[in-house]
């Protein structure tokens, strides 16, 4: 019976000691840092790895999720369930409710932003203050075919939207298919051009329709005309509404169509599916009164769980201060393949890539969903519904905009 | 239909007698009752609490990063009910519910008489038409969405090039060829497991209804709407409830098919509750959604209950 006690007493013992390891630290004396993760396990480890080298006194516990739903989706319950880790990723998704909801640490003043460019700072930021850290961007515009380019004498994707109009017509007098866009996300062309003319403005155009100043009829009225052409004007076939960004690159791989829209994402697949095709980059043609511009946004930024207690918030600092760093930033770039946007890192893009990497790194990027004040997804799905059907003809480009203006008024 | 009377009148009578001479009395009617009570916990955990939960939940603002809430009324079922998607996502799953319950049902009834014959390569074509039962909608959504590509190098408009100098059409880019589309591939991925159901009943009837039936000079057509569909209609019943529940749920196939496009035209109620739920924070308009949508479901289950029961009485 005394025995029986005896080993109760060390089993609770035992029990109790795993517990306080779960807690707080990692049972060899090293803190635990609790981080959830968007990257993939396999180009997490090596950073997490070159991490805890540079720190022997952190064990960073990690848990993945996929993007986008899966992870907005794990993150979300585990804050509401409080058991949401020290560090994870805020995005476009998520933003509003993570800062309205104080979830996130104010990052502001914190040295390892010092190296962050305004553009990511602001992206994750609100009424000046910084809530994640990104330390990469990416951007979107036009993927072109170089031979089948120069097949109707052309040499690159012209700056304006005019003379790609007639480049369009061109390449199909020539039998080519000359461009193709998918529209099952925002398209390419719409977020570039309105980027371009929010670039010029100041305050910028989204600060104006969410103000109550201006409205989307008034702003991306001119646009929506001007991408609808291409679709009334027969350059490109209404059926692009059912075709997703994958349709669209093996039409592009297996060289039958000229152009397309397309981000960095795709240039191993093509690569892979056609080893002799020669491609690049360029940004979207602008509008007469705009220029050349392109889609994109910073990437998710690293977040602090506020309800972290100090000492695990400082450890997370540590974290963010090393993935801002030259040695966290080449480590990232290699495992990730983003374009980097640190001060005190070059990164080394791929050259097809090279023409957006510029705009990337001076933030000359834009994509509603991101610049959007609130109610980011409401608008965004209705805005790619709304495009599909002006495609269609079942909507006028106006009343697009008004759709978009009544959903902001109602949500 | 003498023959099939019988058997409905014996258990009938039997059932009465055994009731008069139950032993044991009231304890052993509570013991009895007590087997059902794990049921009964597991329905009131997995579906009343969470019912009354999301029913909480709809009047509220709740964004699922907290739950520090504002009671806000009937809010979210004002914005649902004024909401053009929502309005067309409720159009196209019943749409797709009625559609797919109504073909499906047409086709697996002559598909299962015709396979439980006998003939070469019988368990081969069986297999043939259960097989689509076997993946995921999802997977099957993503295979079809490259066959069906509206492009000239998409798999049907390529062989219809190839074989009628047709095409190509928008299968998936036109608003009513990608409604008939998502509800075509969901025919064919359902008409050959409940095929496979009907299959399963028609091997319970007597071969000497038949006998006598032919005995009788009753021709093909009359032994099938005779014999055949009458004594089907149990499994009729399980049939179409399983179709119709499964149609108004639908979610996997018309969002990796089409992702509710184009525009609004394939969207449909479960894809609504996920986007607002899951992508859009919106927990309190989801949960207004859920909650219409189970009573909408309810009420057509109980409906389409009443009929086919109504049916089965008159029939068996």
């Amino acid at each position: 019976m005394k025995r029986s006690r005896v080993a109760a007493a060390v089993a609770s013992a035992a029990l109790a000691l795993s517990i306080t390891a779960c807690g707080s630290d990692a049972g060899d004396g090293r803190t635990k840092l609790t981080y959830l993760s968007w990257t993939g396990e396999e180009q997490m480890t090596p950073i997490i790895e070159a991490f805890e080298e540079a720190n022997p006194d952190i064990d960073v516990e990690a848990s993945y999720a996929p993007p986008v739903a899966e992870y907005i989706q794990t993150l979300q319950t585990r804050v509401l369930s409080g058991t949401a880790p020290d560090v994870f990723l805020i995005a476009a998704e998520n933003k509003t409710s993570l800062i309205d909801g104080g979830h996130v640490v104010d990052l502001t003043g914190e040295p390892f932003l010092e190296k962050i460019p305004d553009f990511n700072k602001e992206t994750y930021g609100r009424d000046g203050k910084v809530y994640g850290m990104s330390i990469s961007s990416w951007a979107a515009g036009y993927l072109y075919n170089k031979d089948l380019l120069a097949e109707a004498g052309y040499d690159s994707v012209p700056e304006t939207w005019d003379e790609f109009l007639q480049m369009c017509r061109d390449l199909e007098a020539a039998g080519i298919t000359p461009f193709i866009e998918s529209v099952d996300q925002m398209p390419t062309t719409l977020s570039a051009w309105i980027g371009a003319q929010s670039s010029e403005m100041d305050p910028p155009l989204d600060e104006l329709i969410f103000s109550g100043e201006s409205t989307f009829e008034e702003q991306w009225t001119p646009a929506l005309e001007e991408y609808n052409r291409i679709f009334t004007e027969g350059i490109v076939s209404p059926d692009v509404v059912g075709l997703d960004g994958d349709m669209v690159r093996d039409e592009f791989a297996n060289g039958r169509v000229a152009v397309i829209n397309a981000g960095p994402w795709v240039i191993n697949a093509i690569r892979e599916a056609a080893p002799d095709l020669e491609f690049e980059f360029a940004p979207v043609p602008g509008l007469p009164d705009g220029k050349p511009f392109q889609a994109g946004a910073a990437t998710p930024g690293y977040a602090i769980n506020s309800k972290a207690d100090e000492e695990k918030q400082a450890v997370a600092k540590k974290f963010l201060a090393f993935l801002a760093s030259p040695e966290g930033v080449e480590v990232f770039e290699e495992q990730t393949n983003d374009v980097t946007v640190t001060s005190d890192f070059e990164p080394t893009p791929d050259p097809a890539f090279e023409p957006l990497a510029a705009a990337i790194r001076e933030g000359e990027l834009y994509l509603p969903m991101i610049s959007w004040q609130r109610s980011e997804d409401v608008l965004n799905v209705e805005a790619v519904a709304q495009i599909q059907r002006m495609i269609q003809g079942q909507v006028s480009p106006q009343g697009v905009a008004q759709a978009l203006d009544a959903k902001l008024a109602s949500s | 239909m003498t023959t099939t009377m019988l058997p409905r009148a014996t258990v009938r009578e039997g059932l009465v007698a055994r009731s008069r001479r139950r032993p044991g009395g009231w304890k052993q009617l509570a013991v009895n009752q007590a087997f059902l009570l794990p049921a009964i916990v597991v329905f009131v955990f997995l579906f009343v609490v969470p019912l009354a939960q999301s029913f909480y939940w709809s009047l509220t603002d709740f964004t699922g990063y907290s739950s520090d809430v504002t009671f806000v009324g009937l809010s979210n079922y004002r914005t649902i009910l004024t909401d053009p998607s929502m309005l067309a996502a409720l159009g196209f799953t019943l749409l797709f519910g009625v559609g797919t319950t109504v073909v499906v049902t047409l086709i697996a009834i002559p598909l299962a008489v015709q396979l439980n014959k006998r003939f070469f390569g019988r368990n081969l074509v069986r297999s043939l038409w259960f097989f689509p039962a076997i993946p995921s909608m999802a997977i099957l959504g993503l295979v079809w969405r490259y066959i069906l590509s509206p492009l000239e190098s998409g798999v049907v408009n390529s062989t219809l090039q190839d074989l009628f100098g047709v095409g190509p059409l928008a299968w998936l880019s036109d608003g009513t060829l990608a409604r008939v589309s998502v509800i075509v591939v969901g025919i064919w991925a359902a008409a050959g497991w409940h095929a496979v159901l009907y299959m399963a009943y028609l091997q319970s009837i007597p071969n000497e209804y038949y006998e006598v039936a032919r005995i009788d000079g009753a021709s093909a057509r009359q032994q099938f709407f005779g014999i055949t569909l009458p004594l089907l209609t149990p499994a009729l019943v399980i049939s179409t409830f399983l179709l119709m529940t499964a149609g108004l749920k639908v979610f996997d196939l018309p969002y990796t098919l089409t992702n509710g496009g184009p525009g609004f035209s394939t969207y449909t109620i479960t894809q609504s509750i996920v986007v607002a739920g899951v992508s859009q924070g919106r927990y309190g308009l989801a949960s207004a959604l859920a909650v219409l949508f189970t009573i909408a479901v309810a009420a057509l289950a109980f409906g389409q209950l009443w009929l086919t029961k109504t049916i089965e009485r008159r029939f068996v």
